[in-house]
């Protein structure tokens, strides 16, 4: 059935009054003057009060940067973006010291409430002041015990508050800012960083090589599982501002982390640029989940504003037996372009990609991931659930390849779209390359709509028709939301629902 | 950011353009066709496509066409026996048609040369954009070729066989074939020689409403030929086309399929059969548009890869916004029976309606153990059992096609290249 006129009509009323977290705070601010140049890169890297090997590095990548050319390849079409019209550093101006709360801008705090991050709870804020050893055991039972999360929150260019730091650091986790571990960890991060994207690896992330401001750092030690899971929340709010946040996250031998991020960006007429640099680095036997909600600002209803999210996030499985997972919920971003891939280089390692992307109103998402296979008996899986309405593009591409020397390597990957409307698109663009005899791939791919059949089956059960549409949409990214933590689990649900609201039925 | 400079010309483009040169005054066609020409060789003097060209990804034509051998006037070819007894063949031997081709009941058949002077087909001849490497090179060369014109209604009872043999040298024929409402045809092309040639062959189809056309292509180049090649067509309403196509030979072949679904009702079948040894790299890149509502495909790849060889197959499906009721399918299932071999799939599906149903698969794998040992407990050896099962990978989408006089053609052809390739 072609979309119908209410179908269409309901798609045109969404997303401006779906977005819940488009207000703006009023906080003073810390700005670098407008534009990017080798100084501003030194003043960005003495603001952070960095080391001189940390500005080299920096403008090392500036100066790859200049050589590059924009990548045009993806199917995502914007106006040409000015890279000298954008403030690469924006910083809250009271910024407290990382640990301590109490000097924190209630205005930042309010957004959190305002995001319903676990932030805001007000235990775990004086959890985080709590010096005393025997309550700190305590507040770590209550984390075992509750399953509650870290979370390091990044605002605009700077990472604002990083708590249960000190419960973490107790089982031996650092759980950090990326600018904190560059001043007390310069070690590993040296070691790490540009370790699986070199600053030379593509256009966006040689910027962010060049400009970077925050991000978390993670390092879960031998064998140590981490007790609790992680969680970093992007925020951008100031006007004209990039967001540059860089992740570097390692797991030694036999760790084991699961790490979730979230962001959210005011509403706004122009457009903003998010490039972000995600590392993971497993060692034998480690295990990183990654998990993403990403809900930037998608733009008005003429699709005019909303984020440009151009995202470098790979995983080197560098050990044997080690394993990286990455899920992903897409449903934010004017523009995403965003390939999370695996570095399948231990033996016996494995790479896991789940992802459900969400588009409406006049978004553009191409993403997808990459799976390299290089060690012997690798396997790989990749699930992908597009769901494209009003007049959005969604394109999913994916490779998947292994090399001379990956005996044994297997791959499934299964990515399906749903197209609700007739003016939206659906794209799929698998890249299979096997180089071995022995390596074994399946790839599969279905687009449709939701089947009349289905529809009617379950109203027929005395289901009214939106909650039917709601029920198989859900059923159909089921495969991907089980692999979400739970509590993200149900929020990912929920943005879902919101999301397609009024485009379906 | 840094200038671009035009990088420095290969062996093999030099060669091209320089024997446009030569070859210019012995070129037939009007003012119009040499103005086409012109185009096209200015296109070739951009640069032949490398990777970085989206549609060129895993066939590096700049780096790959090392060698480009000149036009040979000497060169023979000899015709061939039609892979169907009783068929009617049009041979074009060394690039030229031949004058005294067969008459066929209910077919006008004319050389291309002909038209080519005339003008006639000059619409056909503008590639189709700017990675079009292949008609660009056909377009700037081609000399010959036949027109065949099918009459409305006409049920043709044996093929059309049309062969294009090469000795050697360059050649570049086109192969413009109409189908007139309500008729039924089987086309063979040919393709196969014995020198280390390059051939470029462009096949255009339109079939009326209704029309029937099985379509083979079987190409069997010596292992030293470059073929390029490009079937393109436009099925009408209600009209169906089957397109079988074998690449069992060459060393650097690609093939394009261009098909546009163009009347409702339209149904289009590509079965596909790639036999990959030594050091070949064959390429099958298919583009296939479902530009009007109630049209169904279905596509199936089946590759082996043996020795040496590289693999290719992109298969895009577009379907139009306005392309609703589509129902389309592909699937690309390679065998890769050697380490060094190697085997690179895009299957794509571009889809901009909403009520439609659309699909791909995709495989790579080497043979089932569990087959294999289920043939050699009743006392098959491995080297026959091996054979035995990779023949019946290939041979299952041969027999689908209906005709039993085809099936068998086709299976004697693969006899042969298993007889040589073991």
């Amino acid at each position: 059935m072609p979309a119908v006129q209410d179908t269409i009509d309901r798609v045109r009323k969404i997303d401006v009054d779906q977005y819940k977290y488009g207000f703006e705070t009023e906080i003073a601010v810390d700005k670098a003057p407008k534009g990017l140049s080798e100084d501003i890169i030194r003043f960005i890297s003495a603001k952070k009060d960095e080391p001189s090997w940390m500005l080299e590095w920096r403008l090392e990548a500036y100066r790859r940067w200049l050589t590059l050319e924009e990548p045009t390849w993806a199917r995502v079409h914007y106006p040409k973006i000015d890279f000298q019209d954008i403030y690469y550093y924006a910083a809250p101006k009271s910024t407290p010291g990382p640990t301590s709360l109490s000097d924190v801008d209630p205005e930042i705090l309010k957004v959190y409430e305002k995001l319903g991050i676990p932030l805001k709870e007000q235990e775990i804020l004086a959890g985080v002041q709590k010096t005393d050893v025997s309550e700190l055991e305590e507040a770590s039972d209550n984390v075992y015990k509750s399953g509650r999360v870290a979370v390091d929150a990044v605002f605009d260019s700077v990472s604002v508050v990083t708590t249960f730091k000190k419960e973490l650091a107790q089982a031996g986790v650092i759980f950090c800012s990326i600018s904190e571990a560059i001043r007390e960890h310069p070690e590993l991060v040296q070691k790490y960083l540009g370790s699986v994207v070199p600053t030379s690896d593509n256009y966006y992330a040689t910027l962010n090589s060049a400009v970077f401001t925050d991000g978390s750092f993670v390092f879960v030690p031998k064998g140590v599982r981490c007790p609790m899971e992680l969680s970093t929340y992007f925020r951008m709010n100031e006007k004209n501002t990039g967001q540059f946040e860089r992740t570097l996250i390692i797991a030694e031998e036999g760790a084991y982390v699961s790490y979730l991020e979230g962001c959210t960006a005011p509403q706004r007429d122009e457009n903003q640029l998010h490039a972000a640099v995600v590392e993971l680095v497993a060692l034998d036997d480690a295990e990183i989940k990654y998990s993403t909600v990403q809900n930037w600002y998608p733009g008005d209803a003429d699709g005019k504003g909303g984020i440009y999210n151009f995202v470098t996030k790979r995983g080197d499985c560098r050990g044997d037996r080690s394993k990286i997972s990455w899920t992903q919920v897409e449903t934010g971003s004017a523009i995403t372009w965003k390939y999370p891939s695996c570095i399948l280089r231990g033996d016996d390692s494995s790479g896991e990609f789940y992802s459900i992307a969400v588009s409406n109103g006049y978004q553009q998402v191409d993403s997808g991931t990459k799976m390299i296979h290089l060690g012997k008996n690798t396997s790989s899986r990749i699930i992908s659930k597009g769901i494209a309405a009003g007049f959005s593009q969604n394109t999913y591409r994916g490779q998947v390849s292994a090399h001379r020397k990956a005996t044994n390597a297997r791959n499934f990957t299964n990515c399906d779209s749903l197209l609700i409307g007739d003016q939206c698109g659906a794209h799929t663009v698998p890249y299979m390359e096997a180089k071995n005899s022995t390596a074994q791939f399946e790839h599969e791919a279905t687009t449709s709509k939701i089947s009349e059949d289905q529809k009617f089956y379950v109203m027929q059960r005395g289901i009214p028709e939106e909650e039917a549409i709601a029920l198989i949409v859900n059923g159909f990214v089921k495969d991907v939301i089980q692999q979400l933590p739970m509590e993200f689990a149900v929020e990912a649900q929920k943005l879902i629902g919101i999301s397609l609201e009024g485009s379906v039925g | 950011m840094n200038m671009h400079t035009q990088p420095q010309r290969t062996p093999a483009e030099t060669a091209l353009i320089d024997a446009f040169g030569d070859r210019l005054s012995l070129l037939p066609g009007d003012g119009a066709v040499m103005l086409k020409r012109d185009d096209a060789i200015e296109a070739i003097k951009h640069g032949l496509p490398t990777r970085r060209i989206e549609s060129w990804h895993y066939t590096d034509l700049r780096r790959l066409l090392n060698v480009v051998p000149a036009f040979d006037p000497a060169a023979l070819a000899k015709a061939v026996a039609p892979i169907v007894e009783g068929s009617a063949v049009l041979p074009v031997l060394n690039g030229t048609s031949d004058a005294k081709a067969p008459a066929i009941e209910g077919v006008a058949v004319q050389r291309l040369s002909e038209k080519l002077i005339d003008g006639s087909i000059v619409l056909g001849l503008d590639p189709y954009g700017s990675d079009d490497a292949i008609g660009a090179l056909n377009t700037a060369f081609v000399a010959d070729g036949y027109f065949v014109d099918i009459a409305d209604g006409v049920e043709l009872e044996k093929p059309i066989e049309l062969q294009n043999l090469q000795a050697g040298g360059q050649t570049h024929v086109r192969l413009p074939v109409r189908v007139g409402a309500g008729a039924k045809a089987v086309i063979v092309e040919r393709q196969a020689g014995e020198g280390a040639a390059l051939v470029s062959s462009v096949s255009q189809l339109v079939l009326g409403e209704g029309a029937e056309v099985t379509w083979l292509i079987v190409q069997e180049q010596p292992d030293t030929a470059t073929h390029l090649a490009q079937f393109k067509a436009h099925i009408g309403k209600n009209a169906k086309l089957t397109l079988f196509v074998m690449n069992a030979g060459g060393k650097l072949v690609r093939q394009e399929i261009m098909v546009k679904t163009t009347g409702e009702g339209a149904d289009f079948k590509l079965r596909g059969i790639n036999l990959l040894a030594g050091d070949a790299h064959t390429d099958v890149t298919m583009v296939l548009d479902h530009a009007v509502p109630h049209t169904t495909s279905t596509e199936i790849i089946r590759n082996v890869v043996t020795g040496k060889a590289r693999g290719v197959f992109q298969g895009r499906i577009n379907v139009h916004q306005y392309a609703q009721k589509t129902n389309a399918k592909m699937a690309c299932n390679t065998l890769l029976l050697s380490d060094d071999g190697e085997f690179s799939t895009k299957p794509e599906l571009e889809i901009f309606a909403d009520d439609v149903v659309c699909g791909h698969g995709a495989t790579v794998t080497e043979i089932d153990h569990d087959h294999l040992f289920y043939l050699m407990a009743r006392g098959v050896d491995e080297k026959s059992a091996r054979g035995l099962l990779v023949k019946a990978f290939v041979a299952e989408v041969i027999e689908e096609l209906d005709d039993v006089t085809i099936v068998e053609a086709l299976e004697a052809r693969l006899d042969d290249w298993f007889l040589t390739h073991g």
